[in-house]
């Protein structure tokens, strides 16, 4: 295939190619929507595909040095791409699961950080994720068809990933004269350094979002006590982070079965009916935290009290159920 | 008194009087309207009662002594089941009860409210009574335009947090109420909350409202409660992860608060604010006093029972050391701290223990 064949087959498919691309976005956007995840703070840029320009193709195909593609439009596989930008290298394995569960496609796991650390432990240089997806069967996108054969690739990365691949991918890894070695031997240690911090940023979200709480299941526990008990869905607000937070020194391993004795016990029966007064009108009642906080007027009230970290009044409702007292 | 699923159907008041200059009993003013409260006026009311009859109160189970047919019992059995109409009226028996049981002038006039409701699960009927002493305080104003904050002095407030201006009484209708039975007791479970009882001297300052006016009484049980209490909370502070000199200090703790304080009740909650600083210590003790069975409200002190224990202190020690010593010596002149002794045989450090008498010996054998 010369320049003036290749020029054409490209004109031709890229209708084709977009349509491809925009699929693969909005299949993947959609599913990490699924999740309960809010899209605008995941994703640190916005998906969405793009063509290769075309004389940033052309020059791919016939100019670059070192590149000696046998048969060039079929061999350069990212003719039209996507890249999803992230924050943690957690979130990276998440899109790559929504791409490997998806039967619209087949994937070739052609690019994966951790392997290239595996292959060369001592190279720190580009660091992403990238697959290759073509359809599994020939589709119709809107009108369009997609040929079994059209590639399309996926970049993955976290947002450091992106600053370090921004930086230096046209100026280092495309350029056309030699870099002198201190300016690898510098591109190399600012690697290193960002994944030092994705790691330590791995870190601390896990030290955020993991506590007792998360150790004992408590909250998915009390979850489904919430919904045989009263029927109703419970909601997760704020506050109930909030006390849970406060008193996160009574979440053990026998918490939730303890909570399970109060609320189950005949005696305590009419709560239900307590809370499905309250729901509609007093936050506090819509969430399953409402169940620790009447377990912690039986067992702990003084310190409930004495911690209690909102309005005292929310409190006083909540004590008249169980026929506690909020004074010390 | 556990108040579980507390309602109020209705809140009626009267007005009662100090007697007059001459010593004269000055007739009660009557209302013949209910309360009306909003959602959190009534809130705040159930509050009340259960800070002052409820779990962790100073409220005093007792019994019904006078029960003819004119006593306050027997008139609050007739008029509960009552409807609305006469309810009101009769209501007002009750405020001439209480006038009439007033009978010195060092006695404060006030509100008497009467209400009645249900609570429990399933729910039972009750009846309360609350004589609340009018005092005064003051009312925050904000002026409107510039928002300058005042205060307005209100001659006559009733019912505010300081439980001490008002006492309380609760009539319970019992789970099982025994059908057959006249005695009123088997019928409700009675409660007196009043601040003046757990003085020293309050038993005769509160003794016109639990006595002449209800015609209550204390229970014969409290000797065995209060020897119920004495062996929980002595295994309570046996269990403490805690040094045995802080042990030693709380038995000491505990012979004092039944044998030296001089209030007539006690409760949990009540030992638990005196003597353990520790805010979850108190809330595990509290809950290990419940799972024992000991009341959740205060009760009278006996120590009948107990008596010999508390006379003297006695700490034991392996291969058959002991120390004993009368309560208050014990207090005052033996002091003990554990400390590290030697290795054992197996190289594990054992504990010993070091005593000081403040005292010379005076024989051996």
């Amino acid at each position: 295939m010369n320049e003036s064949q290749f020029n054409q087959q490209w004109d031709d498919d890229k209708p084709s190619y977009k349509a491809w691309g925009n699929y693969i976005v909005d299949s993947i956007t959609t599913k990490i929507k699924e999740k309960g995840i809010d899209l605008d703070s995941f994703l640190k840029i916005p998906a969405k595909c793009r063509l290769k320009n075309d004389d940033k193709l052309i020059d791919k195909a016939f100019y670059r040095a070192g590149k000696n593609y046998s048969d060039p439009y079929t061999d350069i596989e990212d003719k039209v791409g996507a890249r999803f930008v992230v924050l943690l290298i957690s979130d990276i394995q998440l899109i790559c699961d929504i791409i490997q569960e998806n039967d619209a496609w087949i994937y070739d796991p052609c690019k994966h950080f951790e392997e290239d650390k595996d292959k060369d432990p001592l190279l720190f240089t580009y660091q992403s994720v990238h697959y290759i997806l073509r359809p599994k069967t020939e589709i119709n996108v809107g009108g369009v068809i997609i040929p079994q054969s059209t590639p399309c690739e996926i970049q993955i990365r976290t947002l450091l990933q992106h600053a370090h691949a921004e930086l230096t991918h046209d100026a280092i890894y495309k350029s056309k004269t030699t870099v002198k070695p201190n300016v690898h031997r510098t591109v190399a240690k600012s690697m290193a350094l960002i994944e030092t911090t994705d790691g330590f940023f791995t870190d601390v979200t896990r030290l955020l979002n993991y506590g007792p709480l998360e150790e004992y299941g408590v909250q998915q526990q009390l979850d489904a006590l919430y919904l045989t008990f009263t029927g109703l869905q419970s909601c997760k607000q704020k506050s109930s982070i909030i006390i849970w937070d406060e008193f996160e020194k009574f979440i053990d391993e026998k918490l939730y079965e303890q909570i399970q004795t109060l609320v189950l016990d005949p005696e305590y029966g009419y709560l239900a009916d307590k809370i499905k007064e309250q729901y509609s009108s007093n936050v506090l009642y819509r969430q399953s935290i409402v169940l620790f906080i009447y377990w912690l007027l039986k067992h702990k009230r003084r310190r409930l009290i004495s911690d209690w970290p909102l309005d005292i009044g929310i409190l006083e409702l909540l004590a008249n159920d169980v026929g506690v007292s909020t004074t010390i | 008194m556990q108040l579980l699923n507390l309602s109020i159907d209705r809140i009626i008041i009267h007005q009662i009087y100090r007697l007059d200059e001459d010593g004269n009993k000055v007739l009660p003013t009557r209302s013949t309207e209910y309360i009306n409260f909003d959602t959190d006026a009534l809130s705040n009311f159930k509050t009340r009662i259960t800070e002052a009859l409820g779990s962790g109160s100073k409220a005093v189970q007792m019994e019904i002594i006078e029960q003819d047919t004119n006593d306050t019992s027997t008139l609050v059995n007739k008029i509960i089941d009552q409807d609305d109409e006469s309810f009101a009226i009769s209501s007002y028996d009750l405020a001439k009860k209480l006038a009439d049981a007033q009978t010195t002038r060092s006695i404060p006039g006030g509100i008497v409210v009467i209400f009645s409701g249900k609570q429990g699960h399933p729910q039972k009927k009750f009846l309360g009574l609350i004589k609340a002493e009018v005092h005064s305080a003051y009312e925050k104003k904000t002026d409107e335009k510039t928002k300058e904050i005042s205060l307005e002095f209100i001659e006559e407030v009733l019912l505010t947090p300081a439980s001490k201006l008002y006492k309380t009484a609760g009539f319970f209708e019992k789970a099982i109420p025994s059908a057959s039975s006249e005695n009123l007791n088997d019928k409700w479970t009675v409660m007196v909350s009043d601040n003046q009882i757990s003085q020293s001297e309050g038993k005769a300052a509160s003794h016109y409202f639990y006595s002449s006016f209800l015609g209550f009484g204390y229970p014969e049980t409290s000797a065995r409660t209060t020897k119920q209490f004495y062996e929980a909370t002595s295994s309570f502070i046996g269990t403490l992860p805690i040094a045995e000199e802080k042990k030693s200090d709380l038995y000491n703790a505990l012979s004092t608060y039944l044998k030296v304080s001089a209030s007539p009740i006690i409760s949990s909650s009540g030992f638990a604010e005196l003597y353990f600083n520790d805010i979850d210590t108190s809330d595990a003790f509290n809950s290990f006093m419940e799972e024992q069975g000991i009341p959740d409200t205060a009760f009278t002190k006996d120590i009948e029972h107990i008596k010999s224990k508390l006379k003297h202190r006695k700490v034991n020690f392996g291969t058959n050391i002991k120390i004993t010593a009368p309560s208050e010596i014990f207090q005052k002149l033996i002091s003990i701290e554990t400390i590290d002794g030697e290795p054992d045989e197996s190289g594990n450090m054992e504990k010993w223990t070091k005593i000081i008498v403040k005292h010379g010996i005076t024989q051996q054998e």
